[in-house]
Formats: C-alpha cells, structure tokens, sequence
C-alpha cells in the first residue's frame, strides 16, 4: 500500500480531515485523562480498611431526654452503654460488639497528633482516633502484630467532651512507622496534644483506615489510634460483628434487643442500621459517581468520534464512487480499494493521537496544578492511542467496505 | 485478441428484461484497428464495458487474448485490466485529487512495479505524448484535450494488450480531436491493437475496420434493414 499518493489526495481535503484529527486528539486527551482518573478512583474505593468488613455492621443510637453533661450523667449514659452491649452480646447471631465514637469509611473523624515530649513544642504526626475496648480487635477483625489488647480495666467511659487522653493507646503500624520509623513502638511514650498525660504504646495493628476519606485527611488516613474507652454519650454507635451467615438476621435482631431494653430511644431509619457494605458504598459515593460520569463521557467521546469517522468515510466513498470505478478499471482489486480507505483513515487517525496524546499531557498537568492529580502514566496514552486506532479502523470499515464493492463499471457513468 | 460468441447482456428488473446486446458476435485481431458505430442505445458502450472486463455478461462466451473471460473471478479480472487492457475514457476520468504524473502511476501501482521502473514509464508515456512537461500539473490545470492525452499516456504506460477507446474525442474540440485521433493511429502504428466506439463517421472512416451495432447486435450494414430504417429515421450518419 503506497502511502503518499494518499497523502497527496488528503491535501486536497485539508479540511475533512483536519477536523476528523482534532476530534480524534481531543477524545484521546479527555478519554485518557478520565480513564486515569476512573482507574485512580476504583484504586481508592478497592483499598482494604484492614478490617474483616464481611458479616460487620453499626447499629447508630441517639437517646434522648437525658442530661449528657457532667460525670453523673456520663455515668448514667454508661451504665446504659453497658446494658445495652450486654443484651447484643446475649443475641445468637452475634459474635461480639463493642461501643465507639466513629468506625472506618463513617466520615465522622476525631483527629489529633502525638507528640514525643510533655510539653507539646514538638508536634508529632496526625492521627484519626477510635474509641474502643477490649472487643474492638475481636469485632472488627484487626490483626495486632505487636504488644497485647486492652484489659477490662484499663477501658473508661468517655463522653463527646472529655479530652481524649488515655493512658494506653494501640496504633496502627503506619502510625507505629510514623512515629519509630527504627525501631519498636511497644511500650514507648506519647503525648495527646500538649499539656498531656503521658500514653504508653501497648499495641501495634496491621492496618487500620481512618474514619473520613476526604481529601484533607488522605495524609494520615493509615496512621490510626484505638482509645480504650466506653462511648458513653447519648449519640453512639455499636459495632457489631454478625455470626458467619447471619447478618441479616443480626441486623434485624439488636435493633428489637435496644428497644426492648430502652424504648425511649430513636434508631434513625436511613443509616441507622447499615452494614459494612453499606458504609463503604456511601464513604466513596463521591469517587464512584465521578468514575461514572467520567466513564460515561468516554463512551460519548468515543461513540461521537466513531460516528464521525463513519460520517466522513461515508461522505468520502459517496463522493469518489467514481474515482474508486476508475481504480478498479485501471486494475485495483477489491482489496486494494479497501486498503486505500483503512489506510487513509489510519493516517488521520496516527495524525490525530499524535496530537492527541501531547494534549493529554498538557491537560494533565493542569490538572496536576488545579486539582492535585497524579502525574498521568504513559500506559495510558499508550492504551488510549491503540484504542482509537482500533476504534477508527473499526468505524472506517464498512464504509471502505462498501466502497471495495463498487463496480468498475461506475468508472463509465457520468 | 478479443473473441465474443453469441454474447448477450441482460437487464432485469422485477417487470422486465432489457436486452442491452443479444446475439453479440465479434472477432478482433491482434494488431487491428477497429471502431464500433452504432446510434444512441445500440449497446456500443454495454460491449466496451464487457470488452474491458468492466461488466459482466449474461450469456455466449468472451475470449479475450485466448482466456474465456467469464470463468475468471473479480481479482483475476482485475489483474487482466490492469495488465492486458488500457482504458481511454470520453471524460478522461482522471483522478482530479492526483497530478499528472500520480494519475499515470495508478495502474502502474495496482502492478505492484517498482518504483524506479514506474518512473522510467511514466516519462516515456508522457514524453509520447507530449505531456512531460507537465508532470506535476493537476488536471484541472489542463486542457480537455491535455487531459485525454494524460488518459492515453495511462492508457499505454502499462504497455496493455488492448486498448479499448470510449468516444475519446467526444469531449474535445475539432482540433484537439485531431490530435488526439493522430496520436491513436499512431500507437496503433506501432502495433498497439484498438477499439473504439464512436458516433463520429469521420474517426470512425480513420479505423482500419468499423463494426456498425444497432439492438444490440453486429450487423452487416449492406443487408440489415434495421440500419436502413435508421437512416431513413436519420438515426444514424452516414
């Protein structure tokens, strides 16, 4: 297949495909650009909590008509927390629960920092707080690669205002590297903050993913802490972990186990019974309706530039119906008729990724500047520009079909 | 060379068939110099168009250069266009999107030759026919005579078995008719074999032999009343 005279006949139809080869750079630079973006959002909604999510859910209690200021009314709120623990570890479906403030992906973050020193000048890395006990390992499936659990005793009730500052803390392995990036974290002090008591290290979990997953707390998101204390305040949620195949069952189960202990209490209806599952879809909502929308401006991208090239393969062929006649009397074979069209729309097509995939790295660096993208990988440019090649020849090849099958004999008709 | 026998072509429609030639009978040898006549929808361009393996035919046999035509499928027609038949169009039909040079090359490159052969060929053909100068021309840039010279020169760079000549200089003016008529009987000359359909008596008086077709058929003009009726209907110059 001789490539010039094609590129000779292109000239003199600048403006076809001129246009056709911009569209074809525009949707390689868009499509690029969103296909990264989509592979960068499902990467952040993939990523593991370090939790055991199947067979977990919440249970969000808000329990009115009660003072929740002042030690009495903590010690109130804690005997009920107590109770009410006691009568969802009694249900059959259940496997444990504990109280707590907030768990992972709920996008309700107590954040803080630990210090290495009394007197808070030096300030230490970020940290998502967690309130728990000593069921909080067992309930949410984490996995301590170093030190021991909380004891009974060791675990305190905690209202919203009480300053967090336990005298024990587990953290997460990141935060444990964070902090002793040579050495052990067992047994170590830290600070909650300045001006505080002073906090022994007692244990090391794998992973640990904070509560939020918004942009501003991506920095610490893995650097967690596990607080032993009660939540006791009258908003508070129960993790609770379901016995294997039976969390339907418990999640119908410790809302009527609650009420039956306490009426006077309101469950909301929306997210008050969620499961883990549940959590998670509605922690990256967000993530997922761009990959959607991003998704579904590449199919109409690529749908409209499929079309164009049809469009203008289709209009090309009608207008050389009797150029294509004299090729084929001049000794063209069906073939090379088809070739000519492949042929003239893969040049448009290499012309217009080219250009392409130098936009898709001007748009991604603006993005970067913008909206603090990642840098775009050459992988996809790459994939994009085979994609829109296939996708060109794919589109260009029933008109330069129906081209090939032209008679010879137009070449005599005026 | 080109042999037809009791060669019909047929058009059908769902109501009606048209015989477009019926009975078609034709011997030309090679070497021959032979315009076909007729009046206006006598079939002389249905026998060209099936001459130059163009069209298909409905029933007879064609042997053209001793190979029966009609048991050969569309590649194996195509490589007999391409390589034993030069085409002369009444329109030219030049590709307008290609120069001159670009034009002569096309069957040269559906041959597959090389390229340094398909230069030494092309210049030779426009050198003949006066055209050199004017490779790089676009055919708009030409005159019609100058187009159908370009045609010719693409007609002959593919040193063709047979050229098959539609009205050539139905598109020119008296003197770049002349021109372009003195330029076939030249190649003719040089032992090119011709056909040609024309409706003009004078180029056709110029041919060595003229093949008269009236319904479709080759008729012998002395004894077909047909012709007869048509010259009385003045249908046909004489």
């Amino acid at each position: 297949m001789a490539i010039t005279p094609i590129i000779v006949a292109l000239r003199r139809h600048k403006a076809g495909a001129l246009l056709i080869g911009l569209q074809i750079a525009l949707t390689l630079a868009i499509v690029c650009n969103a296909l990264f973006i989509i592979t960068t959002r499902i990467e952040r909604i993939g990523r593991p909590t370090g939790i055991d999510e199947a067979n977990l859910f919440k249970v969000s209690v808000q329990r009115g008509g009660l003072p929740s200021d002042g030690e009495a009314a903590k010690a109130r709120l804690d005997a009920d927390v107590r109770t009410d623990l006691a009568a969802i570890r009694a249900l059959p479906d259940v496997a444990d629960a504990y109280v707590t403030n907030t768990l992972p992906l709920a996008n309700s973050n107590w954040t803080g920092w630990l210090g290495q020193t009394p007197d808070g000048d030096k300030v230490g890395p970020s940290t998502a707080f967690f309130l728990g006990d000593e069921h909080t390992l067992a309930t949410l499936g984490l996995h301590l690669v170093e030190g021991r659990n909380f004891r009974p005793e060791e675990v305190l009730p905690h209202s919203l205002r009480d300053r967090v500052a336990p005298a024990q803390l587990i953290i997460s392995k990141a935060l444990a590297q964070k902090l002793y990036p040579d050495g052990d974290a067992i047994g170590k002090t830290v600070y909650v903050g300045p001006s505080a008591p002073p906090t022994r290290i007692i244990g090391v979990v794998d992973r640990l993913q904070s509560s939020t997953v918004q942009a501003w707390a991506e920095s610490f998101a893995w650097q967690t802490s596990i607080v032993p204390a009660r939540f006791s305040f009258t908003y508070r949620t129960y993790a609770i972990r379901a016995r294997p195949g039976r969390l339907d069952a418990a999640m119908k189960a410790v809302p009527d186990a609650l009420y039956a202990v306490d009426p006077q209490r309101v469950i909301p209806e929306d997210d008050g019974v969620l499961s883990f599952a549940g959590i998670r879809a509605r922690a990256y909502r967000a993530d997922r309706g761009m990959a959607i929308l991003m998704g579904a401006v590449c199919v109409i991208l690529l749908t409209v530039t499929a079309a164009g090239v049809v469009g203008l393969s289709s209009f090309w062929v009608g207008q050389r119906r009797r150029q294509i006649g004299i090729r084929r009397a001049l000794g063209a074979t069906r073939r090379n008729i088809l070739n000519y069209f492949l042929a003239e729309n893969a040049l448009i097509t290499v012309g217009g990724v080219l250009v392409g995939a130098l936009m898709a790295f001007a748009i991604n660096a603006w993005l970067m500047v913008q909206f603090e993208l990642a840098r775009l990988s050459v992988n996809y440019v790459l994939a994009g520009i085979v994609a829109l090649i296939v996708l060109g020849q794919a589109s260009a090849f029933a008109p330069a079909l129906r081209a090939s099958h032209i008679p010879p004999v137009e070449a005599t008709r005026s | 060379m080109l042999k037809m026998t009791h060669l019909s072509k047929v058009y059908r429609t769902e109501v009606v068939e048209t015989y477009a030639l019926r009975d078609f009978n034709i011997d030309v040898n090679e070497g021959e110099f032979v315009a076909v006549t007729g009046p206006s929808g006598s079939g002389k361009t249905t026998f060209l168009t099936i001459a130059g393996l163009l069209e298909t035919f409905t029933g007879g046999t064609y042997h053209l250069d001793g190979v029966e035509v009609s048991k050969l499928d569309d590649n194996a027609r195509s490589r007999i266009r391409n390589e034993k038949i030069g085409f002369i169009f009444q329109a030219f039909n030049l590709i307008p999107d290609l120069n001159v040079f670009d034009n002569v090359e096309v069957p040269l490159r559906y041959r597959g030759m090389k390229a340094a052969e398909r230069k030494q060929r092309i210049m030779e053909s426009l050198e003949r026919v006066g055209l050199a100068s004017r490779a790089k021309h676009y055919p708009a840039e030409l005159s019609g005579g100058q187009q159908q010279r370009v045609a010719i020169a693409r007609a002959l760079a593919g040193s063709p078995r047979l050229l098959l000549a539609d009205e050539p200089t139905g598109n020119l003016d008296t003197q770049m008719a002349r021109g372009v008529m003195e330029l076939l009987e030249e190649i003719h000359r040089e032992g090119a074999t011709i056909v040609m359909v024309t409706h003009d008596p004078e180029l056709a008086a110029r041919a060595q032999r003229n093949v008269h077709v009236i319904d479709g058929q080759v008729v012998d003009l002395a004894e077909d009343p047909r012709f007869h009726a048509q010259v009385q209907a003045g249908r046909v110059n004489i």
